[in-house]
C-alpha cells in the first residue's frame, strides 16, 4: 500500500492548488483577528515579509499554501459566527470548479449525507469540491467538504454526468470517514491531513495549570477546620515541595526542560559549606551621603513581590559553557567575569554593581551585566561599558518561569482582592522560598541551580536600582536604595510610582524627616 | 550488545563512563567528612567514625584497616601519626564503611516507595571532535524506579557491578542508549 501512498499524495500534489481568497480579504481576516504578521509567519513557518507578499497581492505555493488557506478558513469560520462571512468574488469559485468538473468523478448520488451527525461543522470562506459530488460546497464537516444538504448534493452531482461508469466508486466510501479511495479518484484538493485536527487551529484555550494554589489553601483550611493560622502554617511548612509542583505542572507541555542537576562550575560553589561562593549579586546598600540642604520628609517605599518580578530574568537552560574573549551574546545567560566601569554619580545614584569594596574584576550575573551594558549604551550613556574576560553562559529564555510567575502573581492578586491572608502567605512563601532554595539546599533537593538562584536576586536588585533611576529622572532625589525592596525618596513620589499592593506598585514603608535646617547642610538623621 | 562503545575517545569525545559519575553522584548524597586525610583534623575524624563502637571497628577492619589495636591506640591518644600509606588506608575504610552505612537509608529516598527518582544524564563532550564525526547527542532524563543493584554494588565497592546496573538500568532510554554509555555527568537527587 505504501507504493499507492506515494503516487497518491504526488497526485495530490500535481492537482489544482488550494484557492485563497483575495489579497484584500487575506489582511482583513487577519487584522479583524488581531493576529500580527509575525504570529502568523510564526504559524506558518515562514517569514514575515512573506505574508506581507501574500497579502499584497503574491500566491503561496505547495504545502504552505494548504496551510495558509487552513488558517484563512479557520479565521473566517471564527467570524462568521457573529458578522456575515466574507465573501469571496464570484470569480473565484467559477475559476476552481473548472478544472475540477473536469476530472470529478461521479459520485454515486444515492450516497446520503450521513458524515455531519455528531461532527461539527465548518464554514468555508471559499468554496471546497464536495468530496461527494465535486461541485463547490460551502461547508467541511469532519474535514471534509460537502454538502449538509444531501438534496443539494444530487442535484449538482446530476447536472454533470459526464462519464457515469468510468471509475466505479463504492457507495460505502463516505461513510468509512477515511478519505485515501475518494482522493485516489478525484483528486480532490485537500489540505494535508496533519493540519486537520483541532490541534493546528489558529486559535485554541490557553491551557494554564489547574489551581493547585487554590486547592491546596483550600485543603489546608478543610483540614484545620477553619483555623486560619494553623492552616497558614501548615501551608508555609509545604511551600517548597508545592512549588516545585506547580513548577512541573507549569511546565507540562513546554519547550524546554527544567535541568535540575548540571554540571555546575567551581566558581557557583561554596568554599566551605558555610561559606560564599564567588558570585557578586550587586545588592544595592547605598544611602546618600549629602541630603539636598534643609528639611526634608523622606519616604520609605516598598516594592511589592520583588522576588516574584525577578522570575522573569534570562535564565540559562543547560550546562554552563566557558567561553573567554566573545562579546555578550544576548541570547546566552550565565555568569560572567567583568572588570566594572568606573562609576561617578555616587552622590545622586547608587553604584549598578553594589558596594564594592575591593577594586579588580569580580564575577557578575547576567542581570546586572545587562544592566551595566545598558547604562552604558546611547541612551543612558551613565558610564563605560564593562571589560568581559569569561563567561560561562548557556542558551538563555525569559520564559521559563513565566507561567509559574503568573501562576503565582495571578493567586496573589486574587487573594489581595479578596483579603485571604492565608493564599496571601503561601504564595508568598512559595516564591520567596523557591528563590532561595533552588540553590544548594537540602531543603530543596528537586533543583540545583546555584546560577539560576544569584541570577534571580541579581534581577530583583537590578529591577530596584532602575525604580531608583526611574524616581532619579523623575526629578525625586533618591536617599537610599537598600537591599531587594527598600528605596528611599524625597519629594512627590505619586506622581512616578503609583500606589498600592499589586507587583507594579509600591506601598509606604515609612515617612520621616531628614536633613537640618539650612545653615548646617551635613548633618542628616537616619532611621 | 552492539551499542557498547568498543574505542571511546578515539575521535576526541570526552566524558566518563555513565557509572563512575553515578558513583560520584553517590558519594556526594552519601556526605561525609570533607576535610582531606593528609590533614590531622581530617584523619582524626575519620578514626573516630572508625572506631566509634565494636561493630564500627569491626567493619573497618573488613574494609582494611588492618593496624593493631595497640596502634589505633597510640593514633586516637596523638602520641603517634599515621603514615602515609596507613593514612591511605583510613581514608579507603573510611569510604567503604560510610557508603555501607549509608546504602540503606539512600536506597529507600531513591526508590521512594517505588515512584523512583528523575535521572539525568549529560551528554558527553564532542568540543575536539573533528566537524565531519560530531552527532547529535541530547540531554536526556529518565526516571529510575529500582535503585538496589545501583546502590548495592556501589555500597559494595564493585565496579564491574555498578557499571552491569548502570547498562542494563539506561537501555531503558530507547535504542540510542550507547550514546549515553558516557557522559559528562549524572545528575539526580535523593
Amino acid at each position: 500500500m505504501s507504493d499507492f501512498d506515494a503516487i497518491d499524495s504526488l497526485l495530490a500534489g500535481v492537482g489544482p492548488e488550494a484557492e485563497l481568497p483575495s489579497p484584500q480579504v487575506r489582511q482583513e481576516l487577519r487584522e479583524r483577528a488581531r493576529l500580527s504578521k509575525a504570529q502568523v509567519a510564526r504559524a506558518l513557518g515562514v517569514s514575515p515579509s512573506t505574508v506581507a507578499a501574500w497579502e499584497g497581492g503574491r500566491d503561496p505555493v505547495g504545502e504552505v499554501r494548504t496551510k495558509y488557506r487552513y488558517l484563512l478558513d479557520g479565521l473566517a469560520t471564527k467570524f462568521t459566527t457573529d458578522t456575515a462571512p466574507v465573501t469571496p468574488s464570484p470569480a473565484e469559485p467559477a475559476a476552481a470548479q473548472a478544472p475540477n468538473a473536469a476530472d470529478a468523478p461521479p459520485a454515486s448520488p444515492a450516497v446520503p449525507e450521513e458524515g455531519g451527525e455528531g461532527d461539527e461543522v465548518e464554514a468555508l470562506a471559499v468554496p471546497e469540491p464536495c468530496v461527494l459530488c465535486g461541485q463547490p460546497a460551502g461547508t467541511r464537516v469532519a474535514g471534509f467538504a460537502q454538502h449538509l444538504d444531501p438534496a443539494d448534493c444530487q442535484t449538482t452531482a446530476a447536472v454533470p454526468p459526464a462519464q457515469p461508469a468510468t471509475t466505479p466508486v463504492q457507495p460505502g466510501t463516505a461513510h468509512t470517514g477515511k478519505p485515501t479511495s475518494t482522493a485516489r479518484t478525484s483528486r480532490t484538493p485537500r489540505p494535508s491531513e496533519r493540519s486537520q485536527g483541532p490541534a493546528r487551529r489558529a486559535f485554541q484555550e490557553p491551557s494554564g495549570p489547574v489551581d493547585l494554589i487554590g486547592q491546596a489553601v483550600q485543603a489546608a483550611l478543610a483540614e484545620h477546620h477553619g483555623d486560619v493560622e494553623a492552616a497558614t502554617a501548615a501551608l508555609v511548612k509545604r511551600a517548597i515541595p508545592d512549588a516545585m509542583r506547580l513548577l512541573d505542572e507549569t511546565r507540562k507541555g513546554a519547550r524546554y526542560d527544567v535541568i535540575a542537576h548540571p554540571w555546575i562550575p567551581d566558581i557557583l560553589k561554596k568554599q566551605t559549606s558555610r561559606g560564599a561562593d564567588q558570585i557578586w549579586e550587586a545588592r544595592p546598600k547605598w544611602t546618600r551621603r549629602e541630603l539636598p540642604p534643609g528639611k526634608h520628609e523622606v519616604t520609605a517605599l516598598d516594592i511589592n513581590g520583588a522576588y516574584l518580578s525577578a522570575l522573569k530574568t534570562h535564565l540559562p537552560l543547560g550546562q554552563l559553557e566557558h567561553s573567554a574573549g566573545l562579546p555578550h551574546d544576548r541570547r546566552r545567560a550565565g555568569v560572567h567575569l567583568i572588570t566594572p566601569p568606573v562609576w561617578e554619580h555616587e552622590a545622586v545614584l547608587p553604584n549598578p554593581i553594589g558596594q564594592r569594596d575591593e577594586p579588580g574584576p569580580l564575577w557578575v550575573t547576567e542581570p546586572t551585566l545587562r544592566l551595566l551594558l545598558r547604562l552604558s549604551g546611547p541612551k543612558y550613556g551613565l558610564c563605560a561599558p564593562p571589560e568581559v574576560h569569561e563567561s560561562y553562559t548557556s542558551g538563555a529564555t525569559e520564559n521559563l518561569l513565566e507561567k509559574f510567575r503568573i501562576a503565582l502573581k495571578d493567586a496573589r492578586d486574587e487573594a489581595i482582592e479578596q483579603g485571604d491572608e492565608v493564599t496571601l502567605e503561601y504564595v508568598k512563601a512559595m516564591y520567596s522560598k523557591f528563590v532561595s532554595t533552588m540553590g544548594e539546599s537540602n531543603y530543596n533537593r528537586e533543583l540545583y541551580r546555584p546560577d539560576w538562584m544569584h541570577i534571580i536576586r541579581s534581577q530583583a536588585f537590578a529591577n530596584l536600582w532602575l525604580k531608583a533611576l526611574k524616581a532619579h529622572d523623575e526629578g525625586l532625589a533618591v536617599v537610599r536604595a537598600m537591599g531587594t525592596d527598600e528605596l528611599h525618596v524625597i519629594g512627590d513620589w505619586h506622581r512616578v510610582f503609583p500606589e498600592g499592593r499589586g507587583v507594579t506598585e509600591v506601598k509606604v514603608k515609612d515617612t520621616y524627616t531628614a536633613g537640618t535646617d539650612t545653615d548646617d547642610t551635613t548633618g542628616e538623621e537616619r532611621e | 550488545m552492539p551499542e557498547k562503545n568498543l574505542d571511546f575517545g578515539k575521535f576526541g569525545a570526552q566524558g566518563i563512563r555513565g557509572s563512575d559519575a553515578v558513583a560520584r553522584k553517590l558519594d556526594e548524597l552519601a556526605g561525609g567528612i570533607a576535610t582531606p586525610v593528609t590533614v590531622k583534623r581530617g584523619w582524626i575524624a575519620r578514626l573516630h567514625y572508625l572506631t566509634k563502637s565494636g561493630k564500627s571497628r569491626q567493619a573497618a577492619k573488613e574494609a582494611g584497616l588492618t593496624v593493631t589495636d595497640r596502634t589505633l591506640k597510640a593514633w586516637l591518644e596523638g602520641k603517634r601519626s599515621p603514615s602515609k600509606a596507613n593514612l591511605a588506608k583510613i581514608d579507603a575504610a573510611y569510604r567503604a564503611v560510610r557508603r555501607q552505612n549509608v546504602a540503606r537509608h539512600l536506597l529507600k529516598r531513591l526508590n521512594r516507595e517505588g515512584r523512583g527518582t528523575r535521572v539525568e544524564i549529560h551528554p558527553l563532550n564532542q568540543s575536539q571532535v573533528p566537524r565531519p564525526l560530531q552527532r547529535v547527542v541530547e540531554y536526556r532524563s529518565m526516571n529510575v524506579r529500582r535503585w538496589d543493584r545501583i546502590v548495592g554494588a556501589w555500597a559494595a565497592g564493585d565496579h564491574q557491578g555498578l557499571d552491569a546496573a548502570w547498562d542494563d538500568t539506561i537501555v531503558d532510554l530507547g535504542s540510542q542508549w550507547g550514546q549515553y554509555e558516557y557522559c559528562t555527568s549524572v545528575g539526580f537527587a535523593a
